[in-house]
């Protein structure tokens, strides 16, 4: 099954293509803030250099966030309209997920990190990876450095870009040893899991599909703490 | 030609399909009055979200209504030009997989050109060239109309749209909040049949001067201090009666710069579109006064009058028949100025 994925959570257009468990292409373009300008016409040139046409592709992953806001709407509104416009199956898959995939060599705690873009707050997510399957420990993580030590009781990987300085700080919080593992968001490891859940007839409904935020609106968040005051 | 259209500039979702330029097959709007509502605004991240859950399920609606697959559909048109950058970029997204997907054309253009093209969808025989006053929560221009192509910018709003003035002059009174799925121009419009449009005498911004530009963030202004003390003592106030005269303020300043752009360019057509456009006291008034002049004016279908895609399949269709396309690296441009 030939699956593409991508992820346009960070600053880059992640796109990949595997079939089965060989990855037939794994790009990363540099895109700042011209995601929408480059996300289908870089899917074309890397379905080409494969040697692929569009609907050579059996189904479509696509990295739900959480990350910039306006990036995981361009890349959840592509996925899920390129899977409309193929009538091909979709998967949506947590760009966390993707990032701890990347270090599924290690029998360690995984602990993708993604920055919120303001302060010192990230987005986190612990995962496991246990007989071919990465499992998620416990809820999504959203807040400071400070907090997310708290979670960390045992060694582990931690996985993002920018990542030795968060290493160090979680290493020192906890006491314990912390690996810190660079990675960007990887369109291949989204194909990869997508195809996984694919094979086993979990596809999301396609035209359901949604970003995964992790936090609202500034302007939600301030109207709902008011509504919860009055 | 079948022509998909798609329209999320602002706080709609709108899908459509429309064969030639002209016979409108489906024309679905998802408004978001309940987020307008609870904000008193448009935001543009939670419009923005909106518009990504809702894409999917609205072209497709779109597609079943008329009866078609995206098998029967030859080009996308979508509105990337003039908006908010979040909501035009799930439109352009969407609009541009589409195109990929299915090997066909793709053109992306100003929202107002639609709103052009909106009242060639309802009239066809509209000549040009024309002057055309296109009007809405999120524009107010002048324009003159010199073919399906060619704009010239006569004149446009300094501060709010007329649009706007009359969702913030609804949101001051109160009248938003009704238990209404409405925005603040169709309440106005509605209350003010029952209200006396003389009552009071709020200012014609830039009536006398001779310039084809627009102001009515001091009319608004005008209409809060007047109403501010009162308001906040608990005074029952005369809504009606403040709904029509702060109506015929706005609506006599628009009439007046369309004659006085009208007689400029010596034309004989006037086209009167956008949100704004579906008042009923605008519509009356431009009629009457065009009718002494001996000017026809034209207005578009209801349904055509608002954010919409049918019009941006029919504007659309008109630059693909042009020889225009847009590739595969199509951007949004919030501010872009019409033409081009």
């Amino acid at each position: 099954m030939i699956v593409l994925g991508l992820d346009t959570s960070g600053y880059d257009n992640a796109v990949g293509i595997t079939d089965g468990d060989k990855v037939l292409a794994d790009s990363l373009f540099s895109a700042k803030t011209d995601s929408l300008e480059q996300i289908v016409a870089n899917i074309d040139s890397v379905l080409k250099d494969a040697g692929l046409a569009i609907e050579a592709v059996d189904g479509i992953g696509v990295g739900l966030g959480p990350g910039s806001w306006t990036g995981i709407r361009v890349g959840v509104t592509v996925g899920k309209m390129l899977a409309f416009a193929t009538a091909k199956p979709v998967a949506g898959i947590p760009t966390f997920e993707a990032l701890a995939y990347t270090a599924r060599d290690s029998s360690r705690l995984l602990c993708p990190i993604i920055s919120v873009g303001a302060g010192d707050a990230v987005y986190a997510g612990l995962y496991n990876f246990k007989n071919n399957e990465i499992m998620r420990k416990g809820d999504y993580y959203v807040g400071g450095i400070a907090g997310l030590t708290e979670l960390i009781t045992e060694s582990c990987v931690v996985i993002g870009t920018d990542i030795s300085s968060m290493a160090e700080a979680i290493a020192r919080a906890t006491g314990k040893d912390v690996i810190p593992l660079e990675r960007k968001p990887c369109g291949a490891a989204v194909a990869c899991l997508a195809a996984k859940r694919l094979a086993r007839g979990e596809s999301d409904d396609v035209l359901a599909l949604t970003p995964l935020y992790l936090k609202e609106s500034t302007a939600k968040a301030f109207v709902n703490k008011y509504a919860k005051k009055s | 030609m079948l022509v998909l259209g798609i329209e999320t500039s602002c706080d709609e979702t709108a899908a459509a399909l429309v064969e030639d330029g002209r016979l409108v097959l489906s024309n679905i709007i998802a408004t978001q009055f309940d987020l307008l509502k609870k904000y008193g605004g448009v935001v543009p991240e939670i419009a923005a979200r909106r518009h990504t859950e809702l894409i999917g399920y609205i072209v497709k609606e779109s597609l079943d209504r008329a009866n078609k697959t995206l098998d029967d559909v030859e080009a996308v048109a979508v509105s990337s030009k003039q908006g908010l950058i979040g909501c035009l970029m799930v439109g352009v997204a969407a609009a541009k997989s589409i195109s990929y997907a299915r090997h066909i054309p793709l053109i992306g253009l100003h929202h107002v050109e639609g709103h052009i093209f909106a009242n060639r969808l309802s009239h066809p025989e509209l000549p040009f060239p024309h002057v055309c006053l296109t009007v809405s929560g999120g524009h107010t221009m002048l324009l003159y109309v010199k073919d399906g192509s060619t704009y010239e910018l006569l004149g446009t709003t300094l501060d709010d749209a007329a649009g706007e003035a009359f969702d913030k002059v609804a949101k001051f009174l109160g009248l938003l909040y009704a238990d209404r799925n409405t925005g603040g121009g169709r309440i106005i419009d509605e209350l003010s049949r029952e209200g006396n449009r003389k009552a009071f005498s709020f200012p014609r911004p830039m009536f006398r001067r001779k310039e084809l530009d627009f102001s009515f963030s001091g009319l608004k202004t005008a209409v809060i201090n007047k109403f501010k003390g009162p308001l906040a003592r608990g005074e029952k106030l005369p809504l009606p009666d403040i709904a029509a005269s702060f109506q015929e303020a706005v609506v006599d300043v628009l009439v007046a710069k369309t004659m006085r752009a009208a007689a400029e360019k010596r034309v004989n057509s006037v086209s009167v579109t956008g949100g704004v456009s579906a008042n009923s006291r605008l519509r009356e008034v431009f009629t009457e006064t065009c009718q002494e002049k001996g000017i026809e004016v034209f207005f578009p279908d209801l349904s055509l009058c608002t954010d919409n895609a049918a019009m941006i399949a029919a504007a659309g269709y008109a630059r693909i028949m042009r020889g225009e396309t847009s590739d595969l690296r199509l951007n949004v441009f919030p501010n872009a100025p019409l033409g081009g």
